[in-house]
């Protein structure tokens, strides 16, 4: 008995000490979103996903790349108004259709003191394009023959033929500039990150943190102005809210449906930007009935995509096209589209002249990840049942929503894409023919020429015209329904300062400071 | 049966259990009548009156799509007490099943059959009840079956327990020696007497099985929208719990009364069924 | 004492080779694979196939097994397909973790459950009674993740308290790990609470009844006396089952709760893994639980042994 008595006497002890830990938390452990104690500007990030491999060129999800994006840097960069602007190139000439040529930024080193040169950059574009390292930016650069280093501050780029796209994939994050040596040394780059950028990697503890901390030598001077960044895997919404209300992290994502709770609170800001992606329905163009293009217009004519912007996103969503606005002057304005006209008599119409005056039965798949699929799938669910669809939705787990997608195995398919760089993504790599992501089985013979020629045809203002015909007959043919492409937003502290985010760079903290 | 009217009996002068039984019987009851009584399909979108609070047209409110809070948590009864008794029933089959003939054969059929109770067993219940599903594919059947399994390995120990308890007990080796068939011996003697911790698993299995499915809801692997169970309007409610709480703290509130009115009675049925606290 | 030991830790064998089976064949079994779930809608026919070929999931699967469970034998848990972290040292350092949730809240629920289960029993069928019982079943009723949530949005509403954010370990800031641990704590040790006050109760009134305890209040012991000295020790056997379960099911029950308060546990681990597919994690992980989990088992066994000298292990 006395054992048992010790036990439970110590026990206690601990559990009162915890109690009263935790008690005078309450008042002290608040801190409100102050510099360190040491004065230190490090800003606290609660961030909703862990990242998955830090790896620049094999590793696409987005809580990776808002990590690497402040490690590593490419040659050229985007602003926001999707304009190229050099980054570790200062300046890059094209002599000809197919060659290429980058002068290099001097004096620029990587975080472990290595010197940035040219046999850098062919390293890397190289690195990308061998086969065994499987980067999701190879295809990007297929048309690239030859890599030349002229001199150390210069290299030369010769493609096989014309190619449109290539600077701006060039300035994508995927094709970032790594040191070999790092690489040898850790035989791939998915546990450590040495680039050139504004912030020096740190520590990775997984489920838990990553810090970056400032890299003292960067060659832009006075940036970053601040010490760190640490950002905190939150992954439960309730849990991120809680934390930026008491000031435990100075910035966080939201979901739409928070949003409205931080706009409260008076020590908070939201700051929203228009995002790069849209959400959208696929259909599996091989199956019936959806290889008819009316019965894939009914729908279109039948979903009321405001509706999808008011419930799903609380009306911080606007219509989209294949290209979303975020992509400024390659986007449409899909509201004047007879297809985004809701028209419930047109579309049964459409339906009859298909053969199925009756309505059918179907199916939607969706991904049991993203609340914002689950929630848009319901609703179509609803919305297509007043022209007799009756669809039952299919909620799948994350993986097996990507293997469905891959084969192709759903009828209609909630989604969200990402637009990237290059209207090309948009419209070449979902909807030609032998485009990689064109999981649909949709082909035309008209979108695919137009692909083409807006692949090779350099001249800005002619692809801008040739794109603006591709997306018409995209959203006529409708092999997707392309819906509503919502705003992002960001919760901060009042007292976090200089931060804008916008569409193509929603997290530049170069200038940010914590006052 | 003698048995069940016996139970009956004392449960009358066991007020604990009689709420318990008489919570039971209400959840039953919505259950299979309730919706025939709500008011409204719960699966309709009144898109004009989303996230409105309780009112004399929605009695419990509506949610993010202006669906009828109060039919959704009836619709909800339903769908959750379906969960409930399909999984119960699949683990306590299959552990009835397993559990006597292990019991009752013991030698090298118990040992295989215990020691893949044991593999089982040791795997923790959410993570093994998500696996399945994932293999499976998420919708209500494949939830029901992986909840099932996850309790079979319960229900075989406590029969097999039982069973063999049973059997080292006189009037069964006598009924043996007297040259009665095993199998007939099984049937006549054994389960009547293992019942009795068989009802009391079965009890606390049901809420148990309640709290998976909600559990599983949580990790997006529950039933399939818009189909209500208590766990997923619970979960789905969580976004909204501060704009809009009574998405949120009626479904709660019902998975809460009902695990509980479960629980009392399995614990009133514990007391009463156990021979050594017959006073 | 010692043979019957070695016979249940060699009985142990052939479960944790049926575990290591069964957690591989039905992570072959999940429609979905690490590529896709990987490459996601970057994925091409080119980086699908070389990624298939560098994991080697293009070999017989029992050749991956084998490969698998040889590394595993000798302590080597392979690395994760998904970031090329070696597995071993990152389940031990989220182990610790799981553990000490585990521990912590398990402690608190027989904080709370043990003297309420006496007090049940000594006054079965009183009001007091049916408030404990009420108090302690309303703990299992709700769902660990809607009574968390509601913690933490209560918390930081009313007291603008959130627990600190970004984990440390025990060793490193005792005070600031104690702090994190103490909300996801009570959420799971409240849960836990009932099914071991019920335990309590039961055992507690079972022994009551019995013919040694009549004797002694025959004797004139005072009922303080009765039940702490004689029934509560008679009564510890069974409670100590239902609390070796119960650690059991908190080490990978604690899934959602870690996920909620932002904890990298185990079950974090287990539950990213599965969602990318990253086998090999899920594997060494599972395997690693149920490892822990029979020797659990085991010990509490044979604690029994040890607490109440009448059982004997042939």
């Amino acid at each position: 008995m006395k054992k048992w008595f010790g036990f439970c006497v110590v026990m206690a002890a601990l559990s009162i000490a915890l109690v009263a830990c935790s008690g005078d938390d309450a008042s002290s452990g608040e801190s409100d979103g102050e510099a360190t104690p040491s004065g230190e500007q490090i800003l606290k990030i609660g961030n909703d996903q862990e990242p998955a491999g830090l790896d620049p060129h094999t590793v696409p999800a987005h809580s990776s790349v808002r990590i690497y994006e402040k490690v590593y840097e490419s040659l050229l960069t985007l602003d926001e108004n999707m304009e190229l602007q050099p980054e570790l190139a200062k300046e890059w000439d094209q002599p000809d259709d197919k060659t290429y040529t980058f002068t290099l930024r001097e004096g620029v080193t990587f975080h472990n003191g290595n010197e940035m040169t040219a046999e850098d950059v062919k390293y890397s574009f190289e690195r990308i394009m061998a086969e065994e390292t499987a980067s999701i930016a190879k295809s990007y650069f297929d048309k690239v023959e030859s890599i030349e280093v002229v001199s150390p501050t210069k290299v030369k780029f010769t493609l096989s033929e014309t190619y449109a796209p290539f600077l701006s994939y060039v300035a994508s994050t995927n094709a970032a500039i790594v040191d070999q040596e790092v690489v040898e040394e850790n035989g791939d780059l998915m546990q450590t990150a040495v680039g050139t950028g504004p912030f020096k990697f740190e520590e990775w503890e997984a489920d838990n943190h990553v810090k970056l901390t400032k890299f003292e030598d960067y060659y832009q001077d006075d940036i970053p102005k601040l010490d760190g960044i640490t950002y905190l895997t939150m992954k439960d919404e309730s849990a991120r809210l809680a934390a930026i209300r008491t000031g435990e992290v100075h910035m966080t994502t939201l979901a739409s449906q928070s949003i409205p709770l931080a706009e409260k609170n008076e020590d908070l800001t939201v700051k929203d930007y228009q995002s790069t992606e849209y959400s959208y329905v696929g259909f599996n163009v091989n199956k019936e009935p959806f290889n008819d293009k009316k019965v894939r217009q009914a729908i279109s004519l039948a979903v009321d995509r405001q509706e999808v912007s008011d419930i799903v996103w609380k009306g911080d969503a606007v219509p989209s096209g294949p290209i979303p606005e975020s992509m400024g002057k390659w986007s449409i304005d899909v509201t004047e589209e007879e297809m985004y006209q809701q028209d419930m008599d047109r579309a049964k119409e459409l339906l009859a002249e298909a053969g199925y005056e009756d309505g059918f039965d179907t199916e939607i798949t969706t991904a049991s990840t993203y609340p914002d699929m689950v929630d848009t799938a319901q609703l179509l669910q609803e919305q297509l049942e007043a022209i007799g669809i009756n669809a039952e939705i299919r909620q799948l787990e994350w993986g097996e929503y990507i293997d469905t997608w891959t084969n192709g195995s759903h009828e209609m398919l909630v989604g969200r894409n990402s637009s990237g760089n290059d209207p090309d993504r948009s419209i070449g790599f979902f909807f030609s023919t032998d485009g990689s992501a064109n999981v649909w089985g949709f082909s035309d013979e008209r979108v695919d020429q137009l692909a083409e020629k807006g692949r090779t045809t350099i001249d800005t203002e002619k692809r801008r015209e040739i794109y603006n015909e591709a997306q018409e007959r995209l959203v006529d043919l409708s092999p997707n329904l392309f819906l509503v492409s919502p705003k992002k937003y960001f919760v901060l502290q009042n007292n976090v300062a200089n931060y804008t985010p916008t569409a193509n760079e929603p997290e530049n903290f170069d200038e940010t400071i914590i006052e | 049966m003698g048995f069940m009217k016996e139970i009956i009996n004392r449960l009358k002068q066991d007020k604990v259990g009689l709420v318990g039984v008489i919570g039971v019987a209400l959840v039953i009851f919505i259950g299979f009548i309730g919706p025939f009584l709500s008011p409204h399909d719960p699966t309709e979108m009144y898109k004009s009156h989303t996230l409105e609070g309780p009112s004399a047209a929605h009695w419990f409110g509506t949610d993010e799509f202006g669906r009828d809070i109060f039919s959704r948590v009836i619709e909800g009864a339903k769908v959750s007490l379906y969960v409930g008794l399909i999984s119960v029933g699949i683990g306590a089959t299959l552990g009835f099943v397993f559990g006597l003939v292990s019991g009752f054969f013991q030698g090298w059929v118990d040992h295989l059959i215990m020691r893949i109770m044991d593999i089982l067993f040791a795997f923790p219940d959410i993570l093994l009840a998500l696996t399945i599903v994932a293999v499976l594919g998420p919708n209500l059947r494949n939830t029901m079956i992986a909840i099932g399994i996850v309790f079979t390995p319960v229900f075989t120990r406590t029969v097999r327990a039982a069973v063999i308890s049973v059997k080292e007990m006189e009037f069964i080796t006598s009924a043996a020696a007297i040259g009665v068939k095993t199998h007939k011996v099984i049937l006549r003697h054994v389960s009547p007497n293992i019942l009795a911790p068989f009802i009391v698993q079965i009890t606390l299995a049901l809420s148990g099985a309640i709290l998976t499915e909600a559990a599983l809801s949580f990790l997006g692997l529950g039933i399939q929208p818009p189909d209500p169970s208590w766990g997923s309007m619970l979960n789905a409610s969580r976004q909204y719990m501060e704009i809009a709480p009574w998405i949120a703290i009626f479904p709660a509130l019902f998975i809460i009364v009902t695990i509980f009115c479960f629980n009392l009675l399995g614990d009133s049925l514990r007391d009463l069924l156990d021979p050594k606290l017959k006073s | 004492m010692i043979a019957y030991t070695i016979r249940r830790l060699l009985m142990l064998i052939p479960v944790l080779f049926g575990i290591s089976v069964f957690i591989f064949l039905i992570m072959k079994l999940i429609p979905g694979d690490v590529v896709s779930t990987m490459l996601g809608t970057e994925a091409t026919e080119e980086s699908r196939q070389q990624l298939t070929e560098q994991f080697g999931l293009d070999q017989p699967f029992y050749q991956q097994y084998f490969s698998w469970i040889s590394g595993v034998l000798v302590g080597d848990f392979g690395v994760s397909l998904r970031t090329g972290k070696p597995i071993l040292p990152d389940i031990l350092s989220r182990f610790s973790l799981t553990l000490e949730l585990t521990l912590l809240s398990a402690f608190l629920s027989w904080l709370i459950a043990i003297p309420l289960g006496i007090i049940a029993a000594v006054k079965r069928n009183t009001g007091t009674d049916f408030g404990v019982r009420v108090i302690s079943l309303l703990g299992v009723s709700v769902p660990n993740f809607a009574l968390a949530t509601l913690l933490l949005l209560v918390l930081s509403l009313t007291f603008s308290y959130y627990p600190p954010a970004g984990y440390v370990s025990l060793l490193e800031d005792p005070l600031k790990n104690l702090q994190m641990m103490v909300l996801p704590a009570i959420v799971l040790g409240t849960a836990m609470a009932g099914a071991v006050m019920r335990m309590t109760r039961s055992t507690v009134l079972e022994v009551l009844r019995q013919d040694f305890i009549r004797t002694i209040r025959a004797k004139g012991a005072s009922e303080r006396v009765v039940i702490f000295n004689h029934a509560l020790k008679n009564a510890m056997i069974p409670i100590l089952t239902i609390i070796g379960m119960q650690i059991g099911v908190l080490l990978g029950g604690t899934v959602i709760i870690e996920q909620i308060f932002s904890l990298p546990g185990l079950g974090q681990m287990v539950l990213t893994a599965i969602n990318q597919r990253d086998f090999p994690v899920v594997q060494g992980a599972v395997l690693f639980i149920a490892f822990v989990f029979v020797l659990i088992n085991l010990l509490v066994d044979l604690l029994y042994s040890y607490l109440d000298p009448r059982i004997t292990y042939k």
